[in-house]
């Protein structure tokens, strides 16, 4: 009774940290090895099947070859690379200083209530994230402006709707039209020397490059069901955008 | 020639603050901003070098992604942090977004506004060139980035010496 107790938790505690790692942006590589640093500590072994949505683990422990199985449900993605970066550490941690289970879980209960940064210097430094694209394309100074502003405003109604919690890619959709139009504002007037620049970099803060990159990270170590998974969520997000960007386009009749 | 270094030379500093952009986007510690701002520069600073020798954006993308996933491996010992908290941000400004764009207006256009035949083989030569393209700088990237791991056959950095 006390080893299923104790299995159990475990198994808690290693869905836990696998469902952290997963909606933070890990690759599918990533999140295998960290539980299995944790689960070598807790002197178990863990096998698991994971997915974008759903992770099934099972942990059996080494001594007496008792085994547990647990599904989670993953929360919706959001990506946070100090989460990686912090259970890392603390997986190393772990096995250098061999923390019990409890240790192990306060550890990761101070750690999932990091704070991000704030709003506004998020806002900012996407904006300069746009304009340096508009840079690298090739535009001036005034394109650089209109990027920038119009990276801002896309990105704020982004967080606006992602709050009242529609269809992620209805977020993005509304989010790339906003940015758009302002950028076609200024092809319509023609400001600067390429204006055209500063359209097409204007939506480019909403490129999935996490989930494109982990995709072929993922076939690349040949977790193929998970790679696909991605590549199709990074195309559907794509498509928004384009959609998004197609409609500005037919506003301002640009071709 | 100066006046050609220094426009790569600027067009890579907003590389670097790109990098930096969604570094904080990604909620990245604050530990990695310079390296990231760095990687970001070097990178940029590479592709646009090459281009500017009229080699392929594919190949260009490889090689400076490759640099950002051989020099990940000293830079995660020294400022204790996995490398894909740093290198992914590193290789965001290369991403196609562009071909990626210009592969669906092409469809788009494909499909709902050009009647004439002529026109629609353009579009045709667009979809598949701007597509492929967009798909090889993808894989050039993700290989750059898992480069080390690829090379060393190790699971982690951490076990490989400095």
């Amino acid at each position: 009774m006390d080893t299923t107790n104790r299995l159990k938790q475990v198994a808690d505690l290693l869905l836990e940290i696998s469902s952290l790692l997963m909606v933070s942006g890990a690759n599918t590589n990533r999140v295998d090895l960290n539980i299995d640093r944790f689960a070598s500590v807790l002197n178990c072994e863990s096998f698991s099947l994971i997915s974008q949505k759903t992770i099934i683990l099972t942990v059996v422990d080494i001594k007496t070859g008792e085994n547990y199985t647990k599904v989670k449900n993953l929360p919706s993605h959001k990506i946070d690379f100090t989460i990686l970066s912090l259970i890392s550490k603390a997986s190393w941690n772990a096995i250098e200083e061999g923390w019990s289970l409890s240790n192990i879980r306060d550890e990761i209960n101070r750690l999932k209530n990091q704070k991000r940064y704030p709003r506004i210097v998020v806002l900012i430094a996407v904006s300069f994230a746009g304009a340096g694209f508009c840079k690298i394309f090739g535009g001036d100074y005034l394109n650089l402006l209109i990027a920038f502003v119009s990276t801002f405003c896309g990105l704020l109604i982004l967080q606006e709707t992602h709050k009242k919690l529609f269809n992620v890619y209805i977020n993005v959709f509304l989010a790339s039209l906003t940015a758009s139009t302002i950028a076609s504002l200024g092809v319509y007037f023609n400001l600067g020397t390429q204006p055209e620049a500063a359209l097409a970099t204007s939506i480019l803060f909403l490129v999935p490059g996490v989930a494109l990159i982990n995709s072929f990270s993922d076939l690349l170590d040949k977790n193929v069901l998970n790679g696909m998974v991605r590549f199709a969520n990074g195309v559907m997000t794509v498509l928004a955008m384009a959609l998004g960007l197609f409609i500005a386009m037919l506003i301002f009749e640009l071709k | 020639m100066i006046e050609t270094i220094l426009n790569i030379l600027e067009i890579s500093i907003w590389a670097g603050i790109a990098a930096v952009g969604f570094g904080i986007l990604f909620n990245i510690p604050k530990k990695a901003i310079l390296t990231v701002f760095l990687l970001g520069f070097g990178a940029g600073f590479i592709k646009t070098f090459l281009l500017d020798f009229q080699i392929n954006i594919v190949l260009a993308s490889l090689v400076a992604a490759s640099f950002v996933g051989l020099l990940s491996i000293p830079l995660a010992h020294s400022i204790h942090q996995p490398p894909v908290v740093f290198s992914i941000p590193a290789v965001i400004p290369m991403i196609p977004g562009f071909y990626a764009y210009e592969t669906v207006l092409s469809i788009m256009s494909f499909t709902f506004l050009e009647k004439d035949d002529a026109k629609r083989l353009v579009f045709m030569d667009a979809i598949f060139s701007n597509g492929f393209t967009m798909l090889f700088i993808l894989i050039s990237l993700s290989i750059g980035v898992s480069l080390p791991l690829l090379l060393l056959r190790k699971d982690t950095v951490k076990k490989i010496e400095n």
